[in-house]
């Protein structure tokens, strides 16, 4: 029973695409070209699972989210929420639906507006959609309040500090600010952008474990962005791969790290180290070669031709469509076909 | 009372755990920080004093500030010396340089060049000065003696200076022949008043209502006449039976009433007037004095009665007589009101177009700063000359024409502003949370930019001073009697060597404003710095 709603799509990407506009002209702008931050993705994430992201800087993991979100307007391609196509819906249908999407910030720093004391800032979204009047009319301020000390608690918040401003907190506090403040519309997905990255280690897991105690308390679903690939295993179900706007490679946590069949995710595996001087002298780095190109121009082929080390003749003029390798693993190379 | 339980009891702890911690905002930080500089303490007091000045003026003991007494003109600025006594000391002073002159006073060698050199650069008031102080020397020792001529005319200032008398005429009392009550005339109905005012005068109440109805009818054309011009005589006397026509009753009577008791006040006013003035000449009154004086028969006035040279000038006077101290607090009001709303306007309106501006980008951006480009391209006085000149020259029109050339400079500021702003994670995070684009900007943006702006427009209120009074200065601001800061001074530069307390007073009290607005300025923005490298 438990597996079967476990499996239900929550949320559906379908060939999203993101690309900015890169304009020129002094009076008359033109259209020269475009940056291909997200270059057709799809992917869904399913009830109460975290979909973790991982690649590179620069790779879209961010913009994905934000266009999600529907922070950018995406290009094309849709974002499904519970049925409804976040991209195409009514303004006041999307908003509606997004309520339920929220996001928890990189920098705790910059993520909280100094002049708010945290009252204000963990109750914003609840008074933003209250004057929008979709909330229900018994959410009073005094109910909203009550809800601010409720999260504050359950973040791990003293609520006698309600008054205090950002700048009297620490690092990790303000990212359990911004955590409160994703929960206040009791959200079914959250959409966290690296939230543990600014952070130290110590701090890191802290966070880390409560965003999972708060999964298992409040059955949210993650998609979970972050740059370590240790933080990855520990918090995600499954895991994409992104490389260029693209994913590499989409596959269930455990297989991944055991089993890793893209060459992109064999080498950004093997450049994690291993807190184990003994292992860690041992392992064997792949060395891939050049930098990342840039994302200006289209691509006709795969988008990791440029540096891979396995490449092809069929590579070169052919993008890798995802393939099925078993029930939980997708890659996107002609290795595999 | 429970309002303020509700309150309390936000803040109450019950135990230690369950404290309410107050935060510290940024504004109390800064507030906190601008408390420890002194030169801002001082001009932020400076400038309190300032406003709290202006706005009391009305009832503050000063006098009038368009009241023009004649014989006052150009009077030193004193604290131990009336009026009268500087009358009295000018005209002494002038008749000791005129007998100088013409050699019937003698004076040394030494002295004799000293006071042609004086004259010769143009030095009029030290030799004035200097001659009252030889001229009183040489009376008392007496080696020189006064004329008759001089002698009558010392004698007759004297006089003039005891009865000369300021006389207001507070109330007018009717005394009721049948009852024995005393009635306020001015509280009585229309056909009484007229009634008192024949009896009072000795004519019919026929003759009466004629001369008023004409009074009328002479003063309504004239307020015509100054609303419409190059009209012929007879439309003048369409508009004015249009306008007796939809003047109600009691409008009318109440013009009638003002008309006739104006004239009975004056008629008061001419009776206690000679009353006080044989009292004057012989002594038999103190002044200043406030009693009641019987008129004619039934009627009587509360008077109130001061010597007109009584007068205490502190700060001198000008070339009409009036007080430069009243002139100046006045002329504040009009200045520092020019600055605050001049910046809160211009504030307004470029908040409004500058936030647009960052905030939506793109085409908007586009065309608001192509705009700014434009009119920055224009001379900015020449277009507050313009519209001055195009819509006449009142105080509003003033504001008016500051207001719309000055939000240029504010507008490009909150741009820039909030175009580092709106890309940082908390504006994002105000967007995912779906927040309408009036709240992202007036409840995020503009209070993040909001200590510069208040920076830029503490220090811009003395700009705005000083463009009032250069447009003062050029007789295109405010216009007599009212005063401002500009004004004083451009009236002033003409007689500059001969009454320099003129010029000295309205510009010295300027300079300070500007000065503490400056500082305030300054330490605002260190306040609202933390990382500024001049903090204190």
């Amino acid at each position: 029973m438990s597996k079967t709603t476990e499996k239900r799509p929550l949320l559906e990407v379908v060939d999203l695409k993101q690309h900015f506009p890169i304009e020129s002209g002094f009076i008359i702008r033109r259209q020269i070209g475009a940056v291909r931050a997200v270059d057709g993705i799809s992917f869904t994430v399913n009830e109460g699972e975290t979909l973790g992201i991982v690649g590179e800087s620069g790779c879209g993991k961010s913009t994905t989210v934000r266009s999600i979100a529907q922070l950018y307007k995406p290009t094309s391609g849709s974002v499904i929420f519970d049925g409804i196509d976040l991209v195409n819906a009514p303004r006041e249908q999307m908003l509606d639906a997004r309520k339920n999407i929220q996001m928890i910030f990189q920098d705790p720093y910059a993520s909280l507006d100094p002049r708010m004391t945290v009252r204000t800032i963990i109750a914003e979204p609840l008074e933003i959609y209250r004057t929008r009047g979709m909330l229900d009319p018994s959410v009073t301020k005094d109910v909203i309040e009550r809800r601010v000390e409720e999260l504050m608690e359950r973040v791990g918040l003293n609520k006698a500090f309600k008054n205090r401003y950002p700048h009297e907190f620490s690092g990790g506090q303000r990212q359990r600010i911004g955590i409160a403040r994703a929960l206040a519309l009791n959200p079914k997905i959250i959409l966290a952008d690296e939230p543990v990255s600014a952070l130290d280690v110590s701090i890191q897991s802290q966070i880390l474990n409560l965003l999972h105690d708060l999964q298992k308390e409040l059955g949210l679903t993650y998609v979970f962005i972050a740059h370590d690939l240790a933080v990855i295993e520990y918090i995600s179900t499954r895991v994409a791969v992104m490389y260029l706007g693209k994913i590499m490679e989409l596959s269930r946590s455990s297989d991944l790290y055991k089993n890793p069949l893209h060459p992109y995710t064999k080498a950004l595996l093997s450049a994690a180290p291993i807190p184990d001087p003994v292992i860690e002298r041992k392992r064997q780095r792949i060395i891939l070669t050049g930098d990342v190109p840039s994302p200006n121009k289209e691509r006709f082929g795969c988008y990791f031709y440029d540096r891979c080390p396995y490449k092809m003749e069929k590579c070169k003029t052919n993008i890798p469509p995802m393939k099925r390798i078993d029930e939980n693993h997708e890659v996107a190379c002609w290795l595999y076909e | 009372m429970n309002l303020f339980n509700k309150k309390s009891n936000k803040l109450q702890t019950t135990n230690e755990f369950n404290q309410v911690v107050v935060g510290n905002s940024l504004t109390k930080d800064a507030w906190r920080r601008l408390k420890k500089n002194k030169m801002a303490v001082i001009s932020v007091i400076i400038v309190i004093v300032y406003i709290l000045l202006a706005t009391l003026a009305p009832i503050l003991p000063i006098y009038p500030y368009d009241e023009i007494i004649l014989d006052h003109q150009h009077l030193k600025p004193s604290f131990s010396k009336n009026a009268g006594e500087l009358l009295m000391e000018k005209r002494l002073a002038d008749i000791y340089t005129q007998a100088w002159r013409q050699g019937r006073m003698q004076v040394s060698e030494a002295e004799e060049e000293m006071l042609w050199a004086w004259i010769d650069s143009s030095n009029a008031n030290k030799v004035w000065d200097y001659m009252f102080v030889v001229g009183s020397e040489q009376v008392a020792e007496g080696t020189y003696t006064l004329t008759a001529a001089e002698k009558r005319i010392i004698e007759n200032l004297e006089k003039k200076l005891q009865t000369d008398l300021q006389i207001t005429v507070k109330k007018v009392w009717y005394t009721n022949s049948e009852t024995g009550k005393k009635e306020n005339v001015a509280r009585l109905p229309v056909e009484q008043v007229v009634e008192i005012y024949a009896e009072m005068v000795g004519a019919s109440i026929a003759s009466v209502s004629n001369q008023y109805e004409r009074e009328i009818e002479q003063q309504l054309v004239k307020v015509i006449m100054a609303q419409n011009t190059g009209l012929t005589p007879e439309e003048y006397l369409l508009l004015y039976d249009k306008k007796l026509e939809s003047m109600s009753e009691r409008e009318h009577d109440k013009l009638i009433k003002e008309n006739v008791f104006s004239k009975i006040v004056s008629y008061a006013k001419d009776i206690a007037s000679q009353d006080l003035k044989t009292a004057a000449t012989d002594a038999s009154a103190e002044f200043p004095l406030d009693k009641e004086i019987s008129i004619l028969g039934s009627l009587s006035a509360d008077v109130e009665a001061t010597r007109k040279h009584d007068r205490q000038y502190y700060l001198g006077t000008d070339n009409q007589g009036r007080d430069m101290l009243s002139r100046i607090i006045y002329g504040g009001q009009v200045s520092i009101a020019i600055g605050f709303i001049g910046t809160i306007t211009s504030v307004l309106i470029g908040i409004v177009l500058g936030s647009l501006a960052g905030y939506l980008g793109g085409k908007v951006d586009y065309f608001i700063m192509r705009i700014v480009d434009i009119m920055y391209g224009l001379p900015y006085m020449l277009l507050v000359i313009i519209a001055m000149a195009i819509f006449g020259r009142n105080i509003l029109n003033l504001f008016f024409a500051l207001a719309i050339i000055s939000w240029l400079t504010i507008s490009r500021m909150v741009r820039g502003q909030i175009m580092s702003l709106k890309n940082q994670e908390f504006i994002e995070a105000a967007r995912s949370m779906g927040a309408p684009t009036w709240r992202i900007i007036f409840k995020h943006l503009v209070p993040n930019s909001l200590s510069v702006i208040i920076v830029f427009s503490t220090l811009r209120i003395p700009s705005f001073i000083m463009t009032e009074s250069f447009l003062s200065y050029l007789g295109l601001g405010v216009q007599a009697p009212y005063a401002s800061w500009g004004s004083l001074v451009g009236d002033a530069v003409g007689g500059m060597t001969l009454y320099p307390w003129k010029l000295f007073f309205p510009a010295a009290t300027m300079t300070i404003f500007l000065f503490a607005m400056n500082f305030l300025g300054d330490g605002l923005r260190d306040a609202f710095d933390p990382q500024s490298k001049n903090q204190l």
